[in-house]
């Protein structure tokens, strides 16, 4: 007996489509999808855990809102996150006026389940590159994020940050040079 | 080095990423696009309609201004200096509209148009002199 075909998920492009036709249900599986690297992004980029949900949320709001001027450049998910990093700029900006610090992976760097020894090793080398991240410009930041964590190619960082894929190269190897430099101070 | 930096990189924000609640995340972001276009409906509506007024104003007085050039004669220039007149309303802000229809206001109250020196009688004016006349009125 022939098994029936399993549908396949929608394209992030037809998502849009849908959502722009109306479709609620299309931004919400949208959020699905990419909520999580977008997490982790943010994250990366500065964002303060506690703070981590009304960004996400920020950052989705900000990317339907102005939809109409994706032109489809890059995967919607690297748009996405160029968009997270200007909502973590913002939140920087008014936690500044406000007089708070942002703390990157404040709370995942004190996560205590498994082997103690291995967590203290990890969450110590996490929380030196947390440190490090922070004290990069934020293009150089933003392409490493890209690259390293998120596993994007060059061209792609480079068509969702409007310039080019040697470019991006670039920036990748000053952050990694400027990473080892503050881990060897 | 740069190996263990990608490494790194990876797991970075993961176990913090892995905690948000994804559907609740979800929910909230439709509801605030729910409430979101309402409020931009709340600020477009005026706006179109600040257009249509002054759209209406500047034919109605396009058309006057007009007439009052060419007494029963070229019957087409008021829709035609409308147009003229009109013709970037889609590009103008709030606060210019605003400016448009106070200037058309005066305009069409008083008699201040500019008409060319060579003319002697508007009705020897052809099509080219009255554009000018027109978009004169432009300011």
């Amino acid at each position: 007996m022939a098994q029936p075909h399993p549908v396949p998920a929608p394209s992030d492009t037809a998502l849009i489509a849908a959502w722009q036709a109306g479709d609620e249900q299309a931004a919400a599986e949208l959020v699905r999808r990419h909520a999580r690297p977008l997490a982790r992004f943010l994250l990366g980029a500065g964002a303060p855990e506690a703070d981590l949900d009304d960004l996400v949320q920020e950052s989705f709001i900000r990317a339907f809102r102005s939809v109409d001027r994706f032109r489809g450049q890059c995967q919607f998910r690297t748009w996405l996150l160029t968009i997270g990093g200007n909502v973590v700029k913002d939140h920087g900006r008014r936690a500044g006026r406000r007089g708070r610090l942002i703390m990157p992976l404040d709370e995942s760097v004190r996560d205590a389940s498994g082997d103690p020894h291995e967590h203290a090793e990890a969450h110590e080398a996490e929380a030196l590159l947390a440190a490090g991240l922070k004290q990069l410009p934020r293009l150089q930041r933003e392409v490493f994020l890209l690259r390293a964590q998120q596993g994007l190619e060059y061209a792609e960082i480079a068509a969702a940050l409007a310039t080019t894929a040697g470019a991006a190269r670039v920036h990748y190897h000053h952050a990694v040079r400027r990473l080892k430099e503050i881990v060897d101070e | 080095m740069s190996e263990r930096f990608e490494e790194l990189a990876r797991e970075l924000g993961a176990r913090a990423a892995q905690r948000l609640d994804v559907e609740a995340t979800a929910q909230k972001v439709v509801q605030r696009l729910r409430e979101e276009p309402a409020a931009r409906r709340r600020v477009w509506i005026p706006q179109t309609w600040l257009r249509i007024a002054a759209a209406i104003v500047i034919v109605v007085g396009g058309a006057v201004v007009a007439s009052r050039l060419t007494p029963g004669r070229h019957p087409g220039v008021s829709a035609h200096a409308a147009h003229l007149v009109a013709d970037d309303l889609s590009d103008l802000s709030a606060d210019e509209l605003r400016a448009v229809l106070t200037s058309f206001e005066a305009l069409v109250a008083g008699d201040s148009v500019a008409v060319p020196e060579s003319g002697t009688d508007l009705r020897e004016l052809d099509a080219q002199q009255l554009r000018a006349v027109l978009r004169s009125l432009e300011g």
